[in-house]
C-alpha cells in the first residue's frame, strides 16, 4: 500500500511538474519561431545566391508579369502573404518546379511551355505553395543533410561541396511519399479555393507519366514527383463530388502571347 | 533518499565495489547512450545479469539502479520520440513539448545527482536506500 501511494506520488509529481511549466510560454521565451525563420532566411539567401549563378534567369516582365498575377491569384484566395513568395523563372530545357527555403519559387521555361492551359501551370505552382507553406522544405533538408550540417552552412561553415549537394537536393530529389499526397491534396484545395480547375493539373501529371520514351533528365519534374500517374487519378477523385465555380485568371490572348514570348525571347 | 547504516550485514570490499559500479555503470552508458536512452537501461540490465548471482547486498544495488534506469527510459523514450516527429514529421516545438523536455531533464538530473551519490556511499560500504525504489527493490530481491 505504502509502495502503490509512493509510486502514484511519484507519477503525480512527474505530471504536476509537467503540466505546471506548460503555463509559461517557452516558445516566446526561448524565441523558437525566430530562430527558425531566421535560418531558414539564411538557407534561402545562400541556396538563391549560389543557384542564380549556375542558371540563367529570366527576367523580362512580358514573362514574369503574366506567371506573377497567376501566383498572386492564388496567394490571395488562399490567405498567403504575397510579399514573402519570391518568383524566379530559368530558362532552362527541362521540365521542372521546385521550392527553396524562404519561399523562393522556382520554374523552368520548358515545364511552363509544356503546360497547355493556365491550370496546369497553377497546379504546379499550388503544389510547389504546399511544400512551402507545410514546411517540407527544411524537414526535407534536415532529413537529407542533418540539422548540425544546416547550422554550420547558415554560419558560414559548410564546405562549397556541401552547399552544392544541398542545392541539388531541393531541385533533382523527390520528397517522400506522405509530404508528396499532402502537398497534393493541399494543392487541390488551394485551386479549388481560388476557383480554378485542379482537373488540369491532374491532366498534366497523367500526360508526364506517359512520356516513357522522354529522356529522365528533360521531365525532372516527375522523376522527383513518383507515382505521378496515380496521383492525377487520386486528384480526380478528390474533386469529383466537389461543386465549384472556374474561373480563368488570364485573358486567352495573355496565355497564348506568354508562349510566344517564352519561345522567342 | 535515505541513508541507512544498520543494513542487515556490513558488505566486504569487493561488495561494495560491484554495488558501486551498478550506479557508474548507468552513469557511464548515460554519457555514451544520449541520444538513444535504451542504451543506459541495456548497460545497467546486462550488469544486473552479470551479478544476479552476486551477494545480497550487490543484488540489491544492481536492482535498484536497474528500476530507476526503467522508470528514465520510459519518460526519455516519449522526449526522444517526440523529438523526432518534430525533426522528421508534422509536429512542431509547442509550450507543451519544451515543458515536457525541461520535466525529463530535471527528474534525469535528480537521478544523475542521486547516483552519483549513492554510488560514492556504497563503494564506501553504506547502504542507500532511494525513495520508491529502496522499498520496491526490497520487494523484488530475497535474501
Amino acid at each position: 500500500m505504502k509502495l502503490l501511494l509512493q509510486g502514484g506520488i511519484l507519477i503525480a509529481s512527474f505530471f504536476a511538474m509537467w503540466m505546471g511549466l506548460r503555463q509559461l510560454d517557452w516558445v516566446s521565451i526561448f524565441h523558437v519561431k525566430e530562430i527558425s525563420t531566421s535560418t531558414e532566411e539564411k538557407l534561402g539567401e545562400m541556396y538563391w545566391n549560389i543557384y542564380k549563378k549556375l542558371e540563367d534567369e529570366e527576367t523580362s516582365k512580358s514573362i514574369t508579369n503574366p506567371i506573377d498575377s497567376l501566383l498572386n491569384h492564388i496567394c490571395k484566395a488562399n490567405g498567403i502573404d504575397t510579399d514573402i513568395i519570391k518568383l524566379h523563372i530559368i530558362r532552362k530545357d527541362q521540365v521542372n518546379a521546385f521550392a527553396l527555403p524562404d519561399h523562393h519559387l522556382v520554374l523552368f521555361t520548358d515545364l511552363i511551355l509544356d503546360c497547355e492551359n493556365e491550370a496546369e501551370l497553377c497546379g504546379v505552382m499550388a503544389h510547389e505553395l504546399a511544400h512551402m507553406e507545410k514546411g517540407h522544405i527544411m524537414k526535407k533538408l534536415v532529413k537529407e543533410i542533418g540539422l548540425s550540417m544546416l547550422i554550420a552552412m547558415t554560419s558560414g561553415k559548410g564546405s562549397p561541396e556541401t552547399i552544392q549537394q544541398a542545392v541539388r537536393l531541393l531541385s533533382s530529389t523527390a520528397f517522400d511519399r506522405t509530404l508528396e499526397s499532402e502537398a497534393d491534396r493541399t494543392a487541390v484545395d488551394y485551386l479549388i479555393t481560388a476557383n480554378i480547375d485542379p482537373e488540369p493539373f491532374a491532366n498534366f501529371l497523367f500526360r508526364m507519366s506517359s512520356r516513357d520514351g522522354a529522356i529522365p533528365q528533360q521531365i525532372s519534374w516527375i522523376s522527383t514527383h513518383p507515382d505521378s500517374e496515380e496521383r492525377s487519378k487520386t486528384i480526380i477523385e478528390q474533386i469529383k463530388d466537389i461543386a465549384f465555380e472556374k474561373k480563368t485568371v488570364l485573358d486567352s490572348t495573355q496565355w497564348i502571347s506568354l508562349k510566344e514570348n517564352l519561345k522567342n525571347e | 533518499m535515505n541513508y541507512q547504516p544498520a543494513f542487515s550485514h556490513a558488505p566486504a570490499e569487493h561488495e561494495a565495489e560491484k554495488a558501486s559500479n551498478s550506479y557508474l555503470m548507468s552513469l557511464m552508458a548515460a554519457i555514451v547512450g544520449l541520444p538513444l536512452p535504451i542504451v543506459n537501461l541495456i548497460a545497467t540490465f546486462i550488469f544486473y545479469l552479470g551479478n544476479r548471482r552476486g551477494t545480497y547486498f550487490v543484488r540489491w544495488h544492481c536492482t535498484q539502479a536497474l528500476l530507476s534506469q526503467a522508470s528514465l527510459l520510459a519518460m526519455n523514450s516519449v522526449g526522444f520520440w517526440w523529438t523526432y516527429s518534430i525533426i522528421f514529421r508534422d509536429e512542431v516545438i509547442t509550450n507543451h513539448y519544451i515543458a515536457y523536455l525541461i520535466t525529463i531533464f530535471l527528474f534525469n538530473l535528480a537521478d544523475l545527482v542521486a547516483t552519483i551519490y549513492t554510488a560514492i556511499q556504497t563503494r564506501k560500504g553504506k547502504h542507500v536506500e532511494w525513495w520508491f525504489y529502496g522499498d520496491l527493490t526490497s520487494l523484488l530481491v530475497k535474501r
